[in-house]
């Protein structure tokens, strides 16, 4: 065990993973909110139609772009591939007043007008992380425009799943709106103390995977840089807090097709774009069944599901992750190029 | 090296039961509807103190914290409405040509 400790203290001592470092640009920038773009390989693009990213709204950009050799970003770019990916920025206190609308309607419309602009294509491979994903599916049913594709990976749809995040907010007791009235934008020390409610003993358990790792430093540089990033969280736009729990969990809007977006039906039924759901079988953020919903709503006729053991993060960027989910995705866009570009 | 993996075994085991088992008791309205009555208490409690602060502050006649964040946001919707502008006088002008 001493030696396991001294191995680990030894590892300590030099310099954390750096994070996010594929070399971008800055594509746009509005309020906190920017752009970016990434920069392309030497040889140029081998795929016309740009790709979006659109990660959660709490969890910063770079879990998809954690270190050289682990970034889904880098290898897309190292494919051809033209890729954005927004980065939602550190919402400050007059964010409060930010709405779901703002965010899923204005925010995420700019980006893809911008990408095609710049691309050249009318259409846009769009790909949602976890809550991002609920905004672009939402975004698509409503203003499909610009959406070639899409691509959900551990997205919730359906909000009433027996979890304890679903059920904390349909108890009788929880009321958003002091919530948000109290706290403005919520900050995310409250939404990270919920997530370590849905396993409590996992600090435990990683400190005892780091000492059984002690000596393997690839593993190490690896497992700072996810920790990096789970550290490193956003607050909550109070206005879109609530109505993100209000409507989505707590009434669960989207599968009864009575959501919103800027006035208009926001109804999954509408997605009739090629979509890939992508849902994860240990996943205890989003559990599959509330990621699979959206096959059955959305009118798409070239819809596929790839379900992948693993949980919500470590199967978006291990090394399994590179062989298997990463290459099935691109693929995926892969196979629509053309039709993709060619739209107009 | 054994006497760590003997470790890690029974560790594997304590901590799948022990999450097992916190997990259904933190799905429980035994639990869950307490935290949520202690946060909104918490939240109004904070809200109505802030409100009084900003209600002696505005006796000055000076901008409570409420209204800076006001105003900054109307200045962030005044910039997207700009950009919305830009959007559009660009296209007219694609179209044109």
């Amino acid at each position: 065990m001493l030696d396991r400790l001294v191995a680990l203290a030894q590892r300590f001592s030099r310099p954390m993973p750096a994070v996010g470092q594929t070399p971008a640009r800055e594509a746009h920038r509005e309020n906190k909110w920017r752009l970016l773009h990434y920069v392309a390989r030497p040889e140029g693009r081998a795929f016309r139609a740009p790709i979006v990213l659109i990660p959660s709204l709490i969890n910063r950009h770079y879990v998809l772009d954690l270190m050289p050799g682990k970034s889904f970003v880098e290898w897309l770019v190292a494919r051809g591939h033209d890729v954005y990916c927004i980065d939602w920025g550190t919402p400050t206190d007059e964010d409060r007043f930010l709405t779901f609308d703002d965010i899923t309607d204005k925010y995420i419309g700019r980006a893809l007008r911008v990408a095609c602009r710049e691309s050249g294509a009318p259409k846009a491979h769009v790909l949602g992380y976890c809550l991002g994903g609920t905004l672009a599916a939402i975004h698509a049913a409503v203003r499909p425009e610009h959406v070639g594709t899409l691509t959900l990976l551990a997205t919730p749809v359906g909000f009433h799943d027996g979890g304890m995040l679903s059920r904390w907010t349909r108890t009788r007791s929880f009321d958003v709106r002091a919530v948000v009235d109290g706290l403005g934008n919520v900050p995310w020390q409250l939404m990270q103390s919920a997530f370590h409610m849905l396993r409590p003993t996992m600090t435990l358990s990683k400190a005892t995977t780091m000492l059984d790792k002690a000596w393997d430093d690839e593993f190490l540089d690896g497992f700072f840089a996810l920790e990096t990033w789970g550290n490193d969280n956003v607050s909550f736009p109070g206005a879109c807090y609530e109505r993100y729990i209000s409507e989505l969990y707590r009434d669960d809007a989207l599968v009864k097709g009575t959501f919103t977006l800027s006035g208009e039906p926001a109804r999954l039924e509408n997605l009739t774009c090629p979509l890939l759901a992508v849902t994860f079988e240990h996943d205890a953020i989003v559990p599959w069944q509330s990621a699979a919903v959206v096959m059955e709503l959305a009118r798409s006729t070239d819809k596929h599901r790839l379900h992948l053991t693993g949980g919500h993060v470590g199967a978006v960027v291990s090394k399994k992750a590179a062989s298997g989910l990463w290459p099935a995705i691109a693929t995926f866009w892969e196979d629509r190029d053309e039709a993709c570009a060619a739209r107009g | 090296m054994m006497t760590w993996d003997l470790f890690k075994q029974y560790f594997n085991t304590w901590e799948n039961l022990t999450a097992k088992y916190m997990e259904e008791w933190m799905k429980s309205p035994l639990v869950l509807e307490p935290a949520g009555a202690w946060l909104s208490g918490a939240m109004k409690a904070k809200a109505q103190a802030d409100k009084t602060i900003a209600g002696a502050w505005g006796v000055f006649g000076l901008p409570t914290k409420r209204d800076q964040e006001r105003s900054l946001h109307a200045l962030n919707q005044i910039q997207s409405r700009l950009l919305d502008l830009e959007e559009q006088i660009a296209a007219l002008k694609a179209d044109k040509t």
